[in-house]
């Protein structure tokens, strides 16, 4: 197997005297579909934080492709939990995609390239946006500002994309082909997905950890139920992904 | 009615207005989207301190209040980085204390404070030629800085921990977008006066984001309104023989509530 591309070794976050985040350490390989799955609140949005650099652990260390300088980061595609960002910002689907080559360009005054337009329209027509590219970000649907977040994280050729809560805001059709298009992806670069709700993960996950302060995993594709009692703290039901179950009792005969 | 241009302080005074509008259509630009508004207004209220100061050592009171306010600005940017501290509280603070550090220093200085007034409530059509020339100096700072660093305002002010991620040197872009905001405040002093400088700072952005999409045809927009405002507060102003200051900033509220009304009936239909 090849060398992980994300490591995070023992990594402690203390907040106003909490700990968020006890000794977690997590590997992500470049074929992995990774889902961290865990409580609100239980440190999911930290655990990525920490990852992209915009928190500082108290103890522990993040590796990015084996390096530790925060210029690693550039590797590191992050689509956000929708709706922290302000949506009213004037700015294009282009401009907003375009914005993602930032990290690229070094030489000041910053100015876009034709490789820059290239890919930015590349990943337009990845995420079936091309057509929106003039709209302004505040005009489009939940779904498509859904794909317009990611088509910024993949312009800067990640190796891996890091998605918080991606289905939250978005209707079942949406989410439905939000996994296609993950399933696109997954070749091109490892994928971490952070999700509190455990029904949505995609069928093709490689592994999976739950995360509540502390980090369970097998290591595996399979959620194991001390796994989730672990992250939970309670008995949850197991539902196997694809397979057809009834939530709501069925009707009685009486005609 | 065209022999007004006649004079030199009417001149000078429309002169101080399109200046004061180039900068405001930009920098406004940002606290508008930003959602800078109250800093903004912290910003400018701390520059009385400076003005007080101004008086005390016997300088140019417009010089005292541009190192006092780029001062707050540096500081409020620190506070807000380092301690997280409650941005709201903090502004209402430095806004509250920066008067009160300028009434004690006019106070302390000797004798009649002349033109107070104005420093508060703007007088335009008392702007001398030196200033004129200052504030040419600081919009061609402004536009420049603004133009060479265009997309990393942007990526910063749009979505900052993206930005960082990107490996942008965001802390240091935002202290010097609250420079540039300091410095406008300066700027705008002579022309609406410390207590109505944050509305001929973000109403035309206010109203030029309603019809714009991207953020430099919004300060296009936002530079021209600025621009139709202060030139017709000025004539206004002369034709009834009100303050100045006080007629700009009630035709750009006019306007503000204007352009307000008629997009909830564009948006009724």
């Amino acid at each position: 197997m090849s060398a992980p591309v994300i490591e995070v070794d023992d990594v402690w976050v203390r907040l106003r005297g909490q700990n968020i985040l006890e000794g977690v350490s997590l590997a992500v390989y470049p074929d992995d579909v990774y889902a961290i799955i865990g409580p609100n609140g239980g440190g999911k949005t930290t655990l990525l934080r920490v990852i992209l650099g915009l928190l500082t652990p108290s103890r522990g260390v993040i590796r990015i492709l084996g390096g530790t300088e925060m210029e690693m980061r550039r590797y590191l595609g992050y689509v956000p939990q929708f709706r922290t960002f302000d949506f009213e910002y004037p700015i294009t689907v282009r401009e907003m995609v375009l914005s993602g080559r930032l990290g690229h360009i070094t030489r000041l005054p910053r100015r876009y390239g034709e490789e820059d337009r290239a890919r930015t329209e590349e990943a337009l027509d990845t995420m079936q946006i091309a057509h929106l590219a003039d709209r302004q970000i505040r005009n489009l649907s939940g779904g498509e500002q859904q794909r317009v977040i990611i088509a910024r994280a993949l312009v800067g050729d990640p190796k891996v994309l890091l998605l918080d809560e991606p289905t939250v805001y978005v209707d079942a059709p949406t989410e439905a082909q939000f996994y296609e298009i993950l399933d696109g992806l997954r070749d091109r670069m490892a994928i971490v997905l952070v999700t509190h709700d455990i029904g949505v993960l995609p069928a093709r996950v490689t592994r999976v950890a739950c995360l509540n302060r502390r980090l369970y995993t097998h290591d595996t594709n399979e959620i194991t139920p001390d796994m989730l009692e672990a992250a939970y703290r309670c008995p949850v039901d197991l539902i196997a992904h694809g397979i057809p179950h009834r939530v709501l009792p069925e009707h009685s005969r009486k005609e | 009615m065209l022999e007004v241009l006649g004079f030199e302080f009417f001149r000078n005074a429309l002169a101080a207005g399109v200046l004061a509008s180039v900068a405001c259509g930009i920098i406004g630009t940002y606290v508008v989207v930003r959602r800078m508004v109250s800093v903004s207004g912290g910003i400018s209220h701390a520059a009385f301190g400076g003005i007080g100061l101004g008086y005390f050592l016997h300088i140019d009171p417009l010089i005292g209040a541009a190192g006092f306010t780029v001062a707050t600005a540096l500081g409020m940017g620190a506070l807000e980085i380092r301690a997280r501290q409650q941005m709201d509280t903090l502004i209402g603070a430095v806004w509250a204390a920066g008067m009160a550090i300028g009434i004690l220093f006019v106070y302390l200085t000797p004798g009649f404070a002349p033109d107070l007034f104005s420093y508060l409530f703007g007088n335009i059509l008392l702007v001398p030629w030196e200033d004129i020339l200052l504030m040419a100096t600081l919009v061609a700072i402004i536009v420049a800085v603004v133009a060479f660093l265009y997309r990393e305002l942007q990526a910063v002010t749009f979505d900052p921990d993206y930005a960082t991620v990107m490996n942008l040197p965001v802390e240091r872009l935002s202290l010097l977008l609250l420079v540039l905001i300091a410095l406008t405040v300066v700027m705008l002093i002579r022309v609406v006066g410390i207590i109505l400088v944050i509305a001929l700072l973000t109403l035309p952005a206010a109203i030029s984001r309603l019809y714009t999409t991207r953020i430099w045809s919004m300060m296009l927009l936002a530079v021209v309104l600025g621009i139709v405002f202060t030139l017709t507060g000025i004539w206004l102003s002369y034709l009834l023989n009100v303050p100045s200051g006080a007629t700009i900033i009630l035709v750009s509220t006019l306007a503000y509530a204007g352009s307000l009304g008629i997009e909830r009936l564009r948006q009724g239909d």
